[in-house]
């Protein structure tokens, strides 16, 4: 059994130890660590609050220390938020409300008063303006946050993080805005007749791509598939553009890499397309892993359709496991500005996928369900009206 | 007096990074790189710095991330080394030595080594040798968890909120084609294995 009493002053020894001998980098919490979903549960919809209960012993008025912000792009959505941070004495209770009229992002922070920074703090200008600090009645304050244009209430997330003495860090206020989508509005009709698609079939070239057990290229995959895509699209009227019609580099050979995707996003971009179809093969270490996904980078509200779309149509043609569509911040869809794909038909890392994406007949299967999903896209987006 | 909430959690703390678990220990602590060591320069926006001690516990806890072997997640293994000025340094080291747990997948290139890595203004540059890219195997799957285990890894550490990866010295847009990595990348958190 431990004695409680030299139990207790070891520790207190440790904690001066810890207090006074900081290392140089320690373990944050993460970025998300400690976030409670901010949204109380049945409120008015519009409301979020954020409370962290109070410690006993607080000794000084509480009050808004500091604030300092930056935006983060997820390293993979590639998708971008800015997050505001404001440091206080103590804790407080934050509630919020977006007021349209601004527009404006409106915390009301209770419990602490403006303390000494500055009234009002520049932000990055697209996805918020300025912050600015109002002091209220009592011991209570305001931040409003200054915005470009109306953001949705699922666009933005308020919470309070308790204070974390080894990492010297005070409670905080914690106020995370999304870059919205943009609400970019495509008049679709249904069919594929004088759609203009672009194929893009994955790497060519220099590059082979991914390579599989059995020396299957990827390249070799992707081109075979895009040109059966492109007969099929052409027999339904769509007028079809390919990045490239052979084995080559798309910029030229010996491009850098990232001449040779720019390369093939002009070619969408500056033909208007009206979508573009980004056809690769998957590889991973694992060689039992296989399956279809399909990847698209939210750019406006239809590239998660035309992902849903093309997978579905992947998965009941091809059959292969269905992995699913991911949000990913990839060059060549990010890029593009119209709805923007890009599927990984299988694993070339899996030999039996290696060798039916080997097959003509197979790949005639992934070019179907490619197709199908393209005209279940343009009926589906042209169900769609502007209130996405 | 320590409220007793505080004295309880700071007790836990203290346990765990006192026994460490059952985690993978590293017995050999990296050698420092030349001219490597993480300058944490303040930023404007985030306070003062501070100095290391060498006094106090003599091991550090970091976690590092790996591949689950599906493919879709990154898992955080939990390791406890020996105390030292470079702990970021560390951490790619032992992402680039790769995992013992036979349920996860190391992501990054066999060859790959880490050449350098510094820190400022909350951003960390890690450098890494060109068979980062070289001996990369292709597919979309590989390149996401390999840049998100890196940029998971190091944003782990409280003065880390940005990753730009480089090679050879140099930025660089993309590892095997699909991914825009050109800038600082910040953490990804619904790769995470929940």
């Amino acid at each position: 059994m431990l004695n409680l009493r030299r139990f207790r002053s070891i520790f207190l020894s440790l904690l001066l130890f810890m207090m006074f001998f900081v290392p140089q980098i320690s373990m944050a919490e993460t970025l998300d660590n400690n976030v409670p979903d901010a949204r109380p549960a049945a409120s008015v919809p519009i409301l979020k609050s954020a409370i962290s209960l109070p410690v006993a012993g607080a000794a000084t008025t509480n009050q808004l220390n500091s604030a300092r912000w930056l935006v983060h792009k997820d390293a993979v959505e590639g998708t971008s938020k800015l997050r505001l941070v404001i440091d206080t004495s103590d804790p407080v209770i934050v509630s919020s409300t977006l007021d349209g009229n601004g527009p404006q992002l409106v915390l009301d922070i209770k419990g602490a008063v403006v303390g000494d920074l500055d009234d009002s703090i520049t932000l990055d200008g697209q996805i918020a303006e300025k912050v600015r600090f109002i002091k209220k009645d009592g011991n209570n304050s305001q931040a409003i946050v200054d915005l470009p244009a109306m953001i949705d209430d699922g666009d933005y997330k308020v919470f309070t993080l308790k204070s974390d003495t080894a990492n010297k860090k005070s409670f905080r206020v914690v106020v995370d805005i999304n870059k919205p989508v943009p609400k970019v509005v495509y008049n679709f009709t249904p069919g594929l007749r004088n759609k203009v698609i672009v194929i893009d079939p994955g790497h060519g070239g220099s590059d082979p791509g991914a390579i599989g057990p059995n020396k299957v290229q990827e390249k070799t995959v992707t081109l075979g598939v895009a040109q059966k895509v492109k007969a099929m699209l052409e027999n339904a009227g769509a007028k079809v553009l390919m990045t490239r019609q052979t084995d080559v580099d798309v910029y030229g050979p010996n491009a850098s890499a990232v001449d040779e995707l720019k390369a093939r996003t002009i070619v969408a971009n500056n033909n208007k397309a009206d979508v573009f179809v980004s056809i690769h093969i998957n590889a991973f270490s694992n060689p039992t892993v296989g399956g279809t996904a399909t990847y698209y980078y939210q750019k406006s509200n239809y590239d998660a359709l035309l992902a849903t779309c093309i997978q579905d149509g992947l998965v009941a043609t091809g059959g292969l496991q269905d992995r699913g569509t991911y949000p990913a911040g990839f060059y060549v869809i990010k890029r593009t500005t119209m709805p923007s794909i890009l599927a990984e038909l299988g694993f070339i890392s899996n030999p039996a996928e290696e060798k039916l994406l080997s097959t003509y007949q197979f790949q005639q299967q992934m070019a179907q369900g490619i197709v199908q999903g393209l005209d279940k896209f343009f009926s589906q987006a042209a169900k769609r009206g502007g209130g996405l | 007096m320590f409220p007793k909430r505080i004295f309880l959690v700071v007790m836990l703390l203290l346990m765990t990074v006192m026994l460490g678990g059952c985690d993978n220990t590293t017995q050999q602590p990296p050698v420092p790189l030349q001219n490597e060591n993480p300058q944490q320069q303040a930023a404007p926006i985030e306070g003062a710095t501070v100095t290391p001690s060498s006094v106090g516990q003599d091991t550090m806890k970091m976690t590092v991330y790996y591949a689950t072997k599906d493919a879709l997640n990154l898992v955080g293994e939990q390791y406890v080394v020996p105390k030292n000025t470079h702990p970021a340094q560390t951490a790619m080291e032992l992402l680039v030595a790769g995992t013992k747990n036979p349920e996860l997948i190391s992501v990054i290139p066999a060859g790959t080594k880490l050449r350098n890595i510094s820190v400022k203004d909350h951003i960390a540059y890690a450098d890494f040798s060109d068979q980062l890219v070289k001996n990369n195997k292709g597919g979309s799957a590989s390149e996401i968890l390999l840049v998100a285990s890196i940029v998971n890894t190091l944003t782990e550490f409280h003065d880390i909120k940005k990753v730009q990866i480089m090679v050879e010295g140099k930025k660089i847009d993309t590892i095997s084609g699909h991914m825009d990595i050109g800038e600082p990348l910040s953490r990804s958190e619904k790769i995470i294995k929940k």
